[in-house]
């Protein structure tokens, strides 16, 4: 495929940001769940040696899950700020996507209206991702550092941890899915891996983002 | 068949001496620590992993004299522990005589019940991993004798029998005091399901700095019954949705194929 018929996505510092955080997330989950139930630490305690191993894991994967989104917003911030002007510029075309990809979800084709660059359902995924990453990452550092906060709030930080885990992870088994191996997913791993999509499919998928991007 | 006990802490008859500290020490081998004047002649400002009783000193002001009053500090061996509740490696248990024990095989110091306990009595060893707190004397009660502490207490301020007798005994000790000190009164009978060690205060809890009515906290009624065994199942509900999806949208697409039609891509 030539160069010309490809157009950039994503660039290199959020890939950072996507892929470092594709890793630590799910050691953070899987450590994580260790410590959830009784039941689920039998299964995936053994899996990290122990469950002192395993939230020694977590913390230092803690880390690199806080460190990384600085590093890449320490990079490109202008990217940063442009991802979220374009999720809060939320208007009838993504829900008249919310309201019709139910169906497209599952098979049935519709008829959906020019998207921008992250369609309705990504951007609800932003929010509610980065919102759930954020509470959890706050109140995982509260948890860790007991000792400099009050009771009440380390007490809740507990509830609130597991809460965005579970929103979170709902949110990545649909991401994932959907970035993969969903029929209408097409050239959108590649968006994130190689940097660039296909312009028949950004056409076709992002029409309004397109249209920026080729006109300028 | 172990009969339930009980501890009853007249803090009325308590003159401060921390012999029970010391004897907790030496029974249960637990090591010396470096303290410091807190206030009052108190040396100790909660129970340590390796300090699981001791005293608070509390100076009350009326009228010109000055009276100590005198709080013992250990677990409380709760009937429904918020600290068991909490623990996520089912450590933490009940035994027949009423007590709560950590079993230390399983504890993996991960700090949950120190947080959730309403007076954070469990204090974790953060070189051992393992946390730590008052046994009641298990090895020693289950022989028939005294826990180190009632056995050791010299002005007579703790006993130790059956939970009728105690009661009993508590509540003659508070019509006595009442005489004196007008909000004198029993704490324990009505926290956490009602708890092992029963105490004769002779103000308000707040006075001794001990909550009024501890109960299971709001925070982990919520992640412990509503979270943890319902919300847990939107993730296998989330990665169904997927696999469903998997399956439909290929079975949709092979139909509209043979009927002609395309599935964009």
């Amino acid at each position: 495929m030539d160069n010309k018929d490809r157009v950039e996505r994503f660039s290199g510092s959020a890939r950072f940001a996507h892929w470092g955080h594709t890793v630590t997330f799910l050691l953070l989950l899987f450590t994580g769940l260790s410590l959830f139930t009784p039941a689920l630490g039998k299964f995936f305690a053994p899996l990290f040696f122990g469950h002192v191993n395993a939230s020694l894991i977590h913390k230092i994967m803690a880390v690199g899950f806080t460190v990384v989104p600085l590093v890449a917003l320490a990079i490109n911030f202008k990217g940063f700020i442009a991802w979220w002007k374009d999720v809060f510029s939320f208007g009838m075309n993504d829900v008249k996507f919310l309201m019709k990809f139910p169906l497209e979800f599952f098979g049935f084709h519709v008829e959906i209206p020019p998207q921008t660059k992250f369609n309705g359902g990504e951007k609800m995924n932003s929010v509610v991702t980065t919102t759930s990453c954020v509470l959890l990452a706050l109140s995982g550092y509260v948890m860790w550092f007991k000792a400099a906060f009050p009771l009440w709030l380390v007490q809740w930080c507990y509830p609130i941890h597991g809460i965005c885990m579970i929103l979170a992870t709902c949110m990545v088994c649909m991401h994932a899915y959907l970035g993969s191996f969903h029929p209408g997913s097409g050239e959108s791993f590649w968006g994130m891996w190689k940097g660039t999509v296909r312009s028949d499919w950004a056409a076709h998928h992002h029409a309004k983002w397109y249209d920026e991007v080729t006109k300028s | 068949m172990m009969t339930k006990k009980m501890v009853f802490v007249d803090t009325s008859l308590c003159t401060g001496c921390k012999a029970c500290s010391v004897a907790c020490k030496t029974w249960n081998d637990l090591e010396a620590e470096k303290n410091q004047l807190i206030t009052s002649y108190q040396a100790q400002a909660s129970t340590t992993h390796n300090t699981w009783t001791y005293i608070s000193m509390h100076e009350k002001y009326e009228n010109g004299k000055m009276e100590w009053l005198m709080f013992k500090h250990q677990c409380y061996h709760c009937a429904e522990p918020s600290c068991m509740k909490a623990c996520p490696v089912e450590a933490i248990y009940k035994t027949e005589s009423g007590y709560t024990l950590i079993d230390q095989e399983k504890c993996i110091g991960c700090g949950y019940c120190v947080a959730n306990c309403p007076w954070s009595v469990p204090k974790t060893n953060p070189e051992l991993k393992k946390t730590f707190k008052c046994t009641g004397c298990i090895d020693r009660v289950e022989n028939g004798l005294k826990p180190a502490c009632v056995y050791t207490c010299q002005p007579g301020a703790l006993h130790f029998g059956e939970p009728d007798e105690m009661k009993q005994i508590a509540k003659a000790r508070l019509e006595e005091v009442k005489k004196d000190h007008p909000k004198a009164q029993l704490y324990g009978e009505n926290a956490m399901g009602g708890t092992t060690y029963l105490y004769l205060l002779l103000e308000d809890p707040e006075f001794y700095g001990l909550p009024e009515n501890p109960t299971t906290s709001a925070s982990l009624v919520v992640w412990k019954d509503w979270v943890q065994p319902y919300g847990i199942w939107l993730i296998p509900l989330a990665g169904a949705a997927a696999i469903g999806s998997f399956f439909s949208t290929r079975i949709i697409n092979s139909i509209n194929k043979s009927k002609g039609g395309s599935f964009h891509g």
